[in-house]
């Protein structure tokens, strides 16, 4: 019988609100296409799976320790591990998870000094450039879905007294921005929506723009002066630069609520530094995702230097689609599953860039093909 | 689009050059438009016939292939587990109707003209949020060129505003009153449920300024069929192809369009039936991109016969096209 390959799972340490965890139905099929599969103590316990669920008598499925995990020949994480884990990995172990390659360069650099051989879920890509393993839709709808529910908690069915209909402003026409204006067109969420249309609710106007619009302020703070929602789903050319300068915030109505999808961080010490796109925000996580503007967590997030005083209520979260981690994870898994078959028949290094459609859309996301890309991109 | 025999057999030495006739008489036969139904007569019964067949629009066309005993694989309908279109091209059909508009609008802007700085924002309704509409946002910020939208931008004239409204709210007349009279592009992308219902009634058409380009990218014909009048979202106006898709108001179609369709009101039109076919050797370098792992799968799986509707994610997809799984 041939050796089987090994995945591990380690749990993400990471906010207690971030609760996903690959389902048992994921790991019994990668038992099914040539995996031996080890979990680390207590995963899934954040969903309320154990141990018997994954294992369910299923002889290729193990518990390992957290250290022995990283030593597998696969290792499988949603969130980047943390810095002080790279050395844990064994010297032939492949780390696949969200690495983001270009924004995280200084991560980029660890997994390098430590001769990592690393997958990035977000960089496999299809032959034009489409991401394979991605939930946009889950970033725009939970986004949405948070920031209507907050006027729903004092208008009922979003119907306004004097019947207006909800305008909202997306910045951005990329693949989230295009999620984004579909989801307020629907009001973030299709059963409020169909409701709201028996009851004869007006609806929601979405008005998108790029960037031939967002630098010109007089055009800008005639769109926000009309907007109960805005949301940021844009991607930079100059992430150093907001594209909302925090005076112009007062400018927008004041019940109205500010959507972070970007979730660009604040990094005044990188060089280049990195600011989000709204200025001043908070940036929120699993644990707290709605800030009100007295919230006493505003600032905890923010860097001093960055001005603050102009604000509105905001929905700000890290990890959107982790919001509903279940259908997330069953998201994710679905999506992984053709590009784990490939991996349980070729490994890292023997990955071609001329192999069939999934072998290659792997290839395009190894560590070394991004470098030897940034490489290039260089000389040219 | 200029290619000669020895282009394929230069990429293909064993292909065989053969009549209309034959080429229909092979196993599988792929053709991008369904063809005519004289046509659909030369296949072979039990041969399997891919092409863009959209079932769900053309019932009479699912009896007659039926009625042949071929099977179909529909393009259209090869889907992914979460109901996306592996073979599409929303792409060029954005960004080729863009490019068509503006082309026309150019024209037709009033003072201080559209490459003037001075100019307003240029405003674009948008009927439809789904797949093509977020591919027509993209397209419509752009102006559907890169080169004009570098252009503009060099020039400093301000940009492009995309307001989308999904189908209900088009049934609030004052909102929409209010939105069409300041449209400079009004665009159909929308992908309606009852295609008996217009969203612009003809009558709104006059709320638009004279100056209005309305775009039609998602081409629902106007049909009659069991009593019930089908017609296109924006009501009035006519199907265009690849060899006209501008249209004046004064355009000789109109006398063509069936006459349960008001077409009083009237703006220059953009509509083509085959958007893509615009640039058409882009557009078939996609498909073929897109097609060859189906096609790969098709032959390891031995044809049609092969294919495990719960096999792997090319076998899954492509089980969703087959004809004999379709459900009128």
């Amino acid at each position: 019988m041939s050796k089987k390959i090994s995945i591990g799972f380690p749990i993400m340490r990471e906010e207690p609100g971030e609760k996903r965890v690959f389902l048992p139905d994921f790991t019994r099929k990668l038992t099914e296409i040539g995996f031996e599969v080890f979990i680390e103590e207590g995963y899934g316990n954040s969903l309320n799976f154990y141990f018997d669920d994954y294992k369910n008598d299923n002889p290729l499925i193990h518990p390992l320790e957290r250290e022995e995990i990283f030593k597998r020949d696969y290792v499988l994480i949603l969130r980047s591990p943390h810095d002080d884990e790279f050395a844990l990995f064994g010297k032939n172990s492949c780390l696949i998870s969200m690495l983001h390659y270009p924004t995280h360069p200084l991560r980029q650099k660890l997994m390098e000094n430590n001769n990592i051989l690393a997958i990035s879920l977000d960089s496999i890509m299809d032959d034009f450039g489409i991401r394979l393993v991605e939930n946009m839709k889950s970033v725009a709808w939970n986004g949405l879905e948070v920031a209507y529910g907050q006027f729903e908690k004092y208008i009922p069915n979003l119907i306004r007294e004097d019947g207006t209909t909800w305008k909202v402003l997306v910045l951005g026409t990329g693949m989230v921005g295009a999620q984004a204006m579909n989801a307020a067109s629907k009001l973030g969420k299709n059963e409020r929506n169909y409701e709201h249309i028996r009851l004869g609710g007006p609806g929601a106007i979405v008005t998108s723009i790029g960037r031939n619009i967002t630098y010109h302020k007089t055009q800008m703070i005639e769109l926000l002066a009309q907007s109960d929602i805005i949301v940021d789903a844009t991607q930079r050319h100059d992430p150093s630069k907001p594209i909302i300068p925090n005076e112009w915030i007062a400018n927008l109505p004041e019940p109205s609520i500010i959507v972070d999808l970007s979730v660009d961080p604040y990094t005044p010490d990188s060089n280049p530094q990195v600011v989000k796109g709204i200025e001043g925000i908070p940036h929120g996580n699993l644990d707290q995702f709605i800030f009100e503007k007295d919230d006493p967590n505003w600032e905890k997030t923010i860097p001093k230097i960055i001005p603050s005083t102009n604000r509105r209520k905001v929905i700000s979260c890290y990890s959107w689609p982790g919001i509903h981690p279940e259908s997330c994870m069953r998201h994710y898994g679905q999506q992984l599953l053709p590009l784990m078959r490939v991996l349980s028949k070729k490994n890292y290094h023997t990955l071609s860039p001329d192999g069939l459609y999934f072998e290659r859309a792997l290839f395009r996301a190894r560590l070394d093909s991004f470098l030897k890309r940034k490489t290039d991109q260089k000389k040219i | 689009m200029g290619l000669e025999n020895s282009a394929y057999s230069g990429a293909v030495p064993s292909i065989s050059f053969v009549s209309n006739r034959e080429a229909y008489q092979q196993e599988i036969v792929l053709v991008l438009r369904c063809p005519s139904n004289d046509d659909l007569r030369n296949l072979r019964p039990e041969s399997c016939l891919i092409s863009m067949l959209h079932y769900s629009t053309q019932p009479e066309r699912v009896r007659f292939l039926r009625s042949l005993g071929v099977y179909g694989i529909s393009l259209d309908s090869i889907k992914d587990d979460y109901g996306r279109r592996l073979i599409e091209n929303f792409h060029a059909v954005a960004w080729n109707g863009l490019e068509a508009a503006f082309g026309v609008l150019q024209g037709t802007y009033p003072n201080p003209g559209f490459f003037s700085s001075s100019r307003q924002a240029i405003q674009i309704t948008l009927l439809g949020a789904g797949a093509l509409g977020a591919h027509t946002v993209k397209a419509a910020v752009h102006y559907g060129s890169i080169p004009l939208h570098e252009r503009l931008a060099r020039d400093n004239v301000p940009g492009v505003i995309v307001t989308a409204v999904d189908y209900d709210i088009t049934n609030h007349a004052d909102i929409m009153q209010g939105l069409l009279s300041r449209t400079d592009i009004l665009i159909d992308a929308s992908s309606r449920v009852d295609t008996t219902r217009a969203i612009i009634p003809n009558e709104w058409l006059a709320y638009l300024p004279d100056h209005t380009v309305i775009l039609d990218l998602c081409v629902d014909p106007y049909q009659q069929n069991n009593g019930k009048n089908y017609t296109k979202g924006i009501e009035g106006i006519p199907q265009g192809n690849l060899d006209q898709y501008i249209f004046t108001p004064d355009d000789p179609i109109y006398t063509n369009i069936p006459g349960f369709v008001r077409t009083k009101h009237r703006r220059d039109v953009v509509s083509c039936y085959s958007w893509p076919g615009i640039h058409p050797r882009d557009c078939m370098r996609i498909y073929g991109q897109q097609l060859h792992p189906i096609m790969r799968m098709l032959l390891s799986r031995g044809g049609l016969n092969g294919i495990d509707p719960n096999g792997h994610f090319f076998e899954r997809a492509t089980g969703r096209a087959l004809l004999s799984n379709w459900v009128e």
